[in-house]
């Protein structure tokens, strides 16, 4: 009798699998309403139509692009390129950037500068609506905007970063002040923004997300880490709305009806797939329009005969990676160590070889189409021979003993690139240096507590001058100058570009101040990224900036 | 209390505490591991103050048991806290779905395992002795021997690139009686065919010794003797006690699909818990990590707890005992 149930109870759970495989080949063949796409059967005799499986309905006009969560769509908390990707499309501000990376007006229609370069008037369009058409924006909401990226309970790592130049900045980020007195509404289209020195950059911190203008009315007291709901249907400005975010699975925008500059986004819909996945297999099975391509791809890539070669296409980031050396502490506070280290690494090897051509090796500290990029810059030579003999002057590679560098990493092992430096450094100098990797919060509070020996690091442009690069991270003065380095001779010369209104001039004193730094050798500049990726040929207008800019307007899908 | 009623509620209080002691350690390891969210959220560009501050406002300052009582006040009353990594999101509001999600396929392939590796493994030692007992067994340990890491680009490009039989990746949810179901989709069939294969060779080999030395015992020989017919045998006396044992597995087998949720969440594209359990770490998402930890730690438990009660179904002597075996 026992076994009569037991056998009823297999009997059914086997009639149900037979049942869902069942429901789901209804479901697949194209049955199914809300999916009704190709028809594919499930058994397989018939060859599967063109365009394969039963995939998510493809809108006409949308591009698929693969993306992860934003850490956060408030722009005034926003610090990393990840999230910055969704809100410059979301979200505008006063000035942005045109496709050739000039900085020109966005909400605001014009500005004029004061002769001594210190108060900027802007003019506001009248025409910018935020996304549900309820309202404009006027000088008010930007006040607003600004002041809530600064203050003290916003809790925002990138508000003194971009707005620290304005008059009053900082006695309201401490909490000193009740109002930003640098930020006044003359009237609904007028704003006028006072800065405490003149700067030829400070027009750039303002095309950063920081600033850009949020809807009071919705966005009320929340911070960076509370309240942040509004987030999930936010109520911007910006070219594209958003429709739909659902975590961990898809974002969806839509083009802004009302939007205010031309062109006017062409795009149906954007959908970004957040869920992860192999990005490469799913663009070669044509579930996505556009992927990046890793070193382990690059090669079959790059070869003639490969179909998605015609689709490969390469472009300049604005960035810089780099060994960096606590030169405080000994023996890194003698150049020659420093310099010797530097010249043992055959950077070409590195960005070649090993990084199959998707990096360029650098010689300055600058990358390529930066303003201020020193292409005449030779930099320190690969020279083993020399390295040598620097060493030997500075004591022998017995200085260099238990000496570890340190690198963020999650458990795997350390990049290909790194194991390649530290082993030129055995081969040509005789130094054993270890490799100690840890996790990323861990390693950026060592490298700011200056609790490290070398480092492994990376530098991305916020903003495309030169002084996002040399006055940031290497004067003496700068919180985040993480190698402490410290030249009287530098620090003038980066004091000195920090106001100097003529533009020519004031890349001459960058570039001084580059050289001076790479013979100093606080860091070993080691290569500069070009990221390659894929782009389907229907796709048009796609630019790839070396930054994050609003570009998807600009995009057209040709059927 | 005697009999099952009185055994489950002995387990089921066990519960809380053994959750208590779990959130415990799990609370003081995350809070004493160096490094916290303030920082990674500072990326290391930002003042010290200002970490300083974030932690302050956020109650990171201070003691550990007082942050510990905090945060336990708050899960009780339904408070998971809020997300790290998707700022804005309430944990609770987070983890269900994504519980729901890798509930769904892991209990298609916990079925399925035992579906496929049962008569596996009653077959092959039927067939004992014969060519066909090491291939069946061979193919399915073939199958668990590669890891889930190469199994999935290589399933991958046969069956998506290649065949374009299926999506490579992603999660489709349709809506069946309002509920939101993602096995009906053809997302579904590739992890939980790379989920299944290797977990069959297991259960196959464990129910084929199992096979064998019941086929052994002398009331087998004596069904046989009475001219039962061989089908008969083997469903009522021979599969009927091999399966007991096998229940027991049935635990095991659920924590290592629990556990290989991470990888093939990740690699697949699966909103569930496992990617969700990954993202957190890295980002020192004490809120989530803790409700994930505590979540797990409770389907774990409640799954035994239904194995122990299967056992009593399929064994009448183990009810009669009433042990409070642990887990």
């Amino acid at each position: 009798m026992e076994t009569r149930r037991l056998i009823y109870v297999l009997t059914g759970v086997a009639v149900a699998i037979v049942l869902l495989i069942g429901v789901l080949v209804v479901a697949t063949s194209g049955g199914d309403d809300d999916n009704g796409g190709s028809a594919s059967d499930g058994n397989g005799d018939e060859s599967p139509g063109p365009t394969g499986p039963d995939l998510p309905d493809r809108v006409e006009g949308e591009l698929r692009l693969f993306g992860s969560d934003p850490i956060t769509l408030d722009p005034a908390c926003a610090s990393d390129a990840g999230s910055a990707e969704y809100i410059v499309e979301i979200f505008s501000g006063l000035l942005g950037f045109d496709q050739d990376l000039n900085v020109v007006p966005d909400v605001a229609e014009s500005y004029d500068t004061s002769p001594d370069g210190t108060v900027y008037t802007f003019h506001l369009r009248t025409n910018v609506l935020f996304h549900d058409a309820s309202r404009r924006v006027t000088a008010g909401d930007f006040k607003f905007s600004i002041e809530r990226a600064l203050h003290p309970d916003t809790l925002s790592t990138v508000g003194e970063v971009y707005l620290d130049d304005i008059v009053g900045a900082e006695e309201y980020a401490d909490g000193a002040a009740d109002e930003l007195t640098g930020v006044k509404v003359i009237d609904d289209n007028t704003l006028e923004i006072t800065i405490n020195e003149p700067s030829a950059f400070f027009l750039y911190k303002l095309t950063y997300p920081t600033s850009y203008v949020v809807d009071q009315r919705e966005v009320r007291d929340a911070t960076c880490f509370e309240g942040a709901e509004w987030t999930l249907n936010p109520n911007g400005t910006g070219p594209f709305r958003l429709q739909e975010w659902e975590l961990g699975q898809r974002i969806e925008l839509v083009p802004n009806d009302g939007y205010y500059l031309e062109p006017q986004p062409s795009l149906a819909q954007v959908t970004y797939l957040l869920s992860g996945g192999s990005a490469l297999t799913m663009y070669e099975n044509d579930e996505i329009d556009l992927t990046g391509v890793g070193v382990n791809d690059i090669e079959s890539i790059r070869d003639p005969n490969n179909e998605l070669n015609a689709e490969f296409h390469q472009f300049d980031s604005l960035d810089v990676f780099y060994v960096a050396f606590n030169t405080e502490e000994p023996p890194f506070d003698d150049v020659k160590v420093r310099q010797a280290l530097a010249m043992a690494i055959d950077k070409d090897l590195i960005a070649n070889e090993i990084l199959a051509g998707l990096v360029a090796p650098a010689t300055g500290i600058l990358p390529p189409g930066m303003k201020g990029y020193n292409a005449g810059l030779d930099g320190l030579p690969y020279d083993p021979d020399a390295a040598a003999v620097l060493l030997e002057d500075a004591g022998g590679p017995g200085i260099l003993e238990d000496v570890v560098i340190l690198a963020t990493g999650r458990g795997a092992s350390p990049s290909d690139s790194l194991e390649a430096i530290v082993a030129m450094w055995e081969d040509n100098l005789g130094v054993t240096i270890t490799i100690e990797q840890q996790d990323s919060g861990l390693f950026f509070q060592s490298v700011q507590d200056h609790d490290y020996q070398i480092a492994s690091l990376g530098w991305i442009a916020d903003y495309p001058d030169p002084q996002n690069f040399l006055d940031l991270k290497l004067h003496s003065e700068s919180p985040i100058n993480d190698s402490q380095y410290s030249n009287s001779e530098v620090d003038a010369l980066l004091d000195q570009a920090r106001s100097e209104l003529d533009e020519a001039t004031r890349l001459d004193l960058y570039q001084q101040a580059e050289k001076l730094i790479v013979e100093d050798a606080p860091w070993i500049p080691l290569t500069h990224s070009k990221p390659g990726i894929l782009i389907k040929p229907n796709v048009k207008g796609y630019e790839t900036p070396p930054f994050v800019i609003e570009n998807l307007r600009y995009v057209t899908i040709e059927e | 209390m005697q009999g099952v009623a009185g055994y489950v509620i002995r387990r089921l209080a066990l519960v809380p505490v053994i959750l208590l002691i779990v959130s415990m350690v799990t609370f003081a390891l995350g809070r004493l591991a160096p490094s916290d969210y303030a920082e990674i959220y500072a990326g290391g560009r930002s003042r010290p103050e200002l970490i300083e501050r974030i932690r302050e406002q956020r109650g990171l300052n201070d003691p550990i048991p007082q942050q510990y009582v905090r945060w336990l006040g708050d899960f009780v009353t339904g408070d998971f806290g809020e997300s790290v990594i998707y700022r804005g999101a309430n944990v609770e509001d987070v983890i269900f779905p994504r519980l729901w999600v890798t509930v769904q396929y892991n209990a298609v392939v916990l079925v399925l395992t035992f579906l496929i590796g049962i008569p596996v493994g009653t077959w092959a030692a039927l067939k004992r002795g014969t060519w066909l007992d090491p291939l069946a067994i061979g193919a399915f340990l073939f199958f668990a021997s590669i890891p889930v890491v190469v199994s999935i680009p290589l399933l991958q490009w046969l069956l998506a690139v290649k065949l374009d039989l299926l999506p490579t990746s992603g999660w489709e949810v349709r809506e069946v009686v309002g509920i939101k179901i993602g096995v009906l989709s053809e997302q579904a069939i590739m992890p939980i065919l790379i989920m299944t294969l290797p977990g069959v060779a297991g259960v196959a080999r464990y129910m084929r010794s199992q096979v064998l030395e019941v086929l052994d015992q002398d009331y087998v020989r004596t069904a046989r003797a009475k001219g039962l017919q061989d089908m008969t045998v083997v469903g009522r006396h021979v599969v009927r006690n091999a399966l007991l044992p096998i229940a027991t597995i049935m635990g095991f087998e659920l924590a290592a699909l629990l556990s290989g949720s991470i990888f093939i969440e990740t690699l697949m594209g699966i909103p569930g818990i496992g990617s969700y359990a990954f993202n957190s770490i890295g980002s020192r998402d004490y809120d989530s990590i803790m409700a994930i930890v505590l979540i797990g730690s409770a389907a774990f438990m409640f799954a035994n707890l239904l194995v122990d009660i299967t056992y009593g179904f399929i064994d009448p002597r183990v009810r009669l005992s009433g042990e409070t075996a642990l887990v």
